[in-house]
């Protein structure tokens, strides 16, 4: 135990400059994500049918498919074809890539969930389809979709450690080149889950005090 | 004579597969006029309504709206002149009261968010409701819900406003609230088109009775006409059964 704390001592700044690397490419693969997902989720409820057929397509080769495979088919596939990005960007386009195709999912779902009367309701009022969308449907099945987008969220977090191999220089790639220079990969490890586990937390209790922020009754339950 | 048309529906039809639901529907409705449409259920009452401002796009006919045809093309501005109240109120979880009634005036008719407020307020008095304006939906009880989204219906402005079954969803001793409420539009002169089986309020309210069987109309007349003396054997059978259980 002794020695951990001297370990750590030593070693954790180090390990902690590949937080921002992490954080940064969590948040920006995870607010693409978002978006695309959404306009998945739309295409797949409203769109005509070559906008169902290409959300559909999408969901299912990117939820059929492993992530490490997307990235280095991002990574090392397209060079071939001449599309080249730094590691870097390879690795948000893999996480929000894929990330979408669960998230469109989850709005889908809960998009569907919101009685379709409140629709009817919007339309016969005068409103277009993407104004009834926008100002009725949205603002509950973003509500709605808290709990699941934060289990997601947090699933993502964690899966930007991939990007290790691939080169990024995140908190898995730090972790992994100390243990080599200290070999004590049992110490080191530890000490990276722990920085996951401070990180996934802080974020589930943030989305948690969203969910309760976000709370209105008849729209969504809080315990 | 004030006979000014203000809706005209001539030779509605629709058809679910291989039952054909409405079977030639003409009605008109002049400024100010109440009528009520009665009939059994599936007589096609509720289609005919819908059908009205093509939330169910009919098969064949054609619908004016103060002299201008309904169609693809104007459909979201002809809805907005007319007003639609619901069986099952459909008022906007998300909302209060208050954002439920400005909503459509703002995001529809580009009205001014003050301007719209001060719609708001006054209809909400209009259904007694001006104390719930910051409520949400689901704190409201069915007769309460049901008065909010007649005030978001006229916070529109309507030319006319469609009732669907506007109290078949509350318990008994919530109708009347709502009841009273339709009964004072019509005395003040608004012009309805209503779905309803509420004996009192047609007797008292409405200019007119529609009878319905089958996707077409049986018989129409003056309540006083049509409850007393029914031309039509179907309408006085109906009318029997429905007293029975009222």
């Amino acid at each position: 135990m002794h020695d951990f704390l001297d370990f750590s001592r030593a070693w954790l700044p180090e390990l902690l400059k590949g937080v921002p690397a992490t954080l940064l490419l969590w948040i920006i693969s995870i607010t693409l994500a978002f978006f695309l997902g959404l306009a998945l989720a739309w295409a797949r409820i409203y769109g005509n049918r070559f906008w169902y057929a290409v959300s559909t397509v999408y969901v299912e080769v990117f939820r059929g498919t492993p992530m490490l495979v997307q990235m280095f088919f991002i990574y090392l596939g397209l060079p071939e074809i001449g599309i080249v990005f730094d590691s870097f960007t390879c690795a948000i386009i893999a996480i929000a890539l894929n990330s979408a195709a669960y998230q469109a999912e989850y709005f889908r779902g809960s998009m569907q969930s919101i009685p379709h009367g409140q629709m009817v309701a919007a339309r016969a009022c005068g409103m277009s389809q993407w104004q009834a969308v926008l100002h009725i449907v949205l603002p509950q099945a973003l509500r709605r979709v808290v709990p699941q987008w934060s289990n997601e969220a947090i699933l993502e977090l964690k899966f930007t450690s991939i990007a290790y191999t691939i080169g990024v220089v995140e908190i898995t790639a730090r972790a992994s080149k100390i243990g080599y220079e200290t070999l004590q990969f049992f110490d080191i490890f530890i000490l990276a889950a722990i920085i996951y586990l401070v990180l996934t937390s802080f974020v589930a209790s943030l989305l948690d005090w969203v969910e309760r922020r976000l709370h209105i009754p008849g729209v969504t339950n809080v315990g | 004579m004030d006979s000014q048309r203000v809706l005209d529906v001539r030779q509605m039809r629709k058809t679910y597969g291989d039952i054909e639901i409405l079977k030639g529907i003409s009605l008109s409705l002049d400024r100010g006029q109440t009528k009520v449409l009665i009939g059994p259920s599936g007589s096609g009452k509720s289609t005919l309504l819908n059908c009205i401002n093509y939330l169910v796009p009919p098969d064949d006919g054609e619908v004016k709206l103060n002299g201008v045809i309904v169609g693809d093309r104007n459909l979201n501005a002809m809805r907005a002149k007319m007003g639609f109240v619901f069986q099952g109120f459909n008022l906007f979880a998300h909302l209060t009261v208050l954002d439920n009634i400005r909503i459509c005036p703002m995001k529809v008719k580009k009205v001014s968010k003050d301007e719209a407020t001060e719609r708001a307020y006054l209809e909400l008095d209009r259904v007694g409701l001006k104390d719930k304006a910051a409520a949400y939906p689901a704190q409201l009880s069915g007769g309460q819900q049901q008065r909010v989204s007649i005030a978001r219906a006229l916070a529109m402005d309507p030319t006319v406003i469609l009732f669907d079954e506007p109290t078949s969803a509350l318990d008994p001793e919530l109708t009347g609230e709502v009841i009273r409420v339709m009964k004072n539009l019509a005395d003040d002169g608004m012009t309805m088109l209503v779905v309803s089986h509420e004996m009192g309020f047609a007797r008292s309210a409405a200019d007119e009775i529609i009878f319905m069987e089958h996707g077409v109309i049986v018989e129409q007349g003056p309540p006083a006409m049509l409850f007393s003396s029914p031309q039509q054997r179907r309408t006085a059978d109906f009318l029997r059964v429905i007293a029975e259980h009222a």
